[in-house]
């Protein structure tokens, strides 16, 4: 192996390193935020449209109603996060890795 | 006159009496009406003494006239079928359980039957083609004005959830770095195109009420009448709705003068207080007293009704729709 192959070698690891570094330290985090941020508008928003699953009765659930079909995905994660979720601040927590 | 007509007021005044009898007056001067009953205490039926449904029918002996009623709970019944066919080609089978709780739970809160009656009179007011006049009897007042504030409220509302939608849709196309597949596009997303359809169904019920109704209360000469009737005015004004006219119905008649009997004394003098009533309802409320009808000794059918739509004094020419 000459000299030339092997800094190819080398550039080819650091290369590597570094992009898995870039991907945890900056790509996978903000992607997580992001997702977590837009799963708790996507809370808030089935929230708005179905508070009657907690016993407040509201005069557009039966209009809300319309949207459950399509609505299959969200309605699944979103009483699978509410089980989980112990507290917000637990929640906003997840976001950061100390 | 505004091509869609209601007739409202408390409990028992006369609504669908007058309400037929005003619908038979406009057919007779050539207008093609339909009256629709949202009362669920279906009275109509006894009215012109033929049964109807949920879609227009002809009355018998009158033409250009046709009646319906609509009958809250089927709507909301309907409504639930609706969905659930929705629901079956949809959603996989082991949600669909999870999901019809959810659905079961919407259709059974209070607010349920309002919103299924709003949304056919609405339906109603949307086809109205055929016809150049529609003849609302609706249901006691608490509920109708309730209903009649619903799409002020209701746009607001689905303004709302639509922000919310789109923020989260947006956060998820946010989120979706480089070249992965977002969760949820914005493009063609299902829930929004329901909602912009709900929020364009509410926009059109709001500009119909507004510029296309005439607003009309029934009440009789009684202390409880006159002031939920106010109430009614004030409250319809509120919603910047103005109140058309008052028909006041179940006037006492009076005796012959030379009658001195107890019961000609007893109405003597409820013809007195009901003068009295008249007067303030003339000189206090603002919309105009357009009929006074007095109190029939039978039900108020047949050839009854056609006197009673005599001594109505409201227009019936129809002026076409502007919102369609």
């Amino acid at each position: 192996m000459d000299l030339a192959d092997r800094i190819e070698t080398f550039r080819e690891t650091l290369d590597e390193w570094l992009r898995g570094l870039y991907h945890g330290m900056i790509t996978h985090p903000s992607y997580e935020k992001i997702e977590k941020e837009a799963e708790d508008a996507e809370d808030a928003f089935i929230l708005a449209c179905f508070p009657d699953a907690f016993g407040i009765p509201s005069p557009v659930s039966y209009y809300t109603a319309e949207l459950l079909p399509y609505l299959e995905d969200e309605f699944e994660s979103w009483e699978r996060r509410l089980w989980d979720r112990g507290t917000y601040l637990e929640r906003k927590g997840q976001q950061y890795h100390f | 006159m505004e091509p869609f007509v209601f007739f409202g007021g408390k409990g028992g005044v006369g609504k669908t009496t007058v309400s037929c009898a005003y619908a038979l007056r406009c057919a007779r001067d050539g207008e093609r009406t339909l009256v629709v009953s949202t009362d669920p205490a279906h009275s109509v039926t006894d009215v012109f003494d033929q049964q109807f449904d949920d879609s227009p029918q002809p009355v018998g002996g009158v033409d250009g006239l046709d009646a319906m009623e609509i009958d809250p709970e089927d709507e909301v019944t309907r409504h639930l079928d609706e969905i659930r066919q929705d629901l079956s080609e949809q959603v996989s089978a082991s949600m669909v359980n999870e999901i019809n709780r959810q659905l079961e739970m919407a259709h059974g809160t209070p607010g349920a039957y309002e919103s299924a009656l709003f949304d056919r009179f609405v339906d109603v007011m949307r086809n109205s083609d055929p016809y150049d006049r529609v003849v609302f009897d609706t249901s006691p007042t608490g509920s109708t004005l309730r209903l009649l504030g619903l799409p002020d409220l209701l746009e607001g509302w689905i303004d709302r959830l639509m922000h919310k939608r789109r923020t989260s849709i947006d956060l998820f196309e946010k989120a979706a770095v480089g070249n992965n597949e977002p969760r949820r596009v914005m493009e063609g997303d299902p829930v929004l195109a329901r909602l912009q359809g709900r929020k364009e169904f509410f926009e059109f019920a709001g500009s119909a009420l507004h510029d296309d109704a005439a607003f009309f209360l029934v009440l009789n000469p009684d202390e409880l009448s006159l002031n939920e009737t106010e109430r009614a005015i004030a409250n319809l004004q509120e919603k910047d709705l103005a109140v058309r006219g008052l028909v006041a119905n179940k006037l006492t008649p009076s005796p012959d003068p030379d009658e001195d009997g107890r019961g000609a004394r007893y109405l003597r003098e409820r013809v007195e207080t009901e003068t009295e009533r008249l007067e303030t309802i003339r000189s206090e409320f603002e919309p105009p007293l357009v009929a006074e009808i007095g109190w029939r000794s039978s039900e108020v059918k047949g050839d009854l009704l056609a006197d009673v739509a005599d001594e109505l004094d409201i227009e019936t020419t129809a002026e076409p729709p502007t919102h369609v």
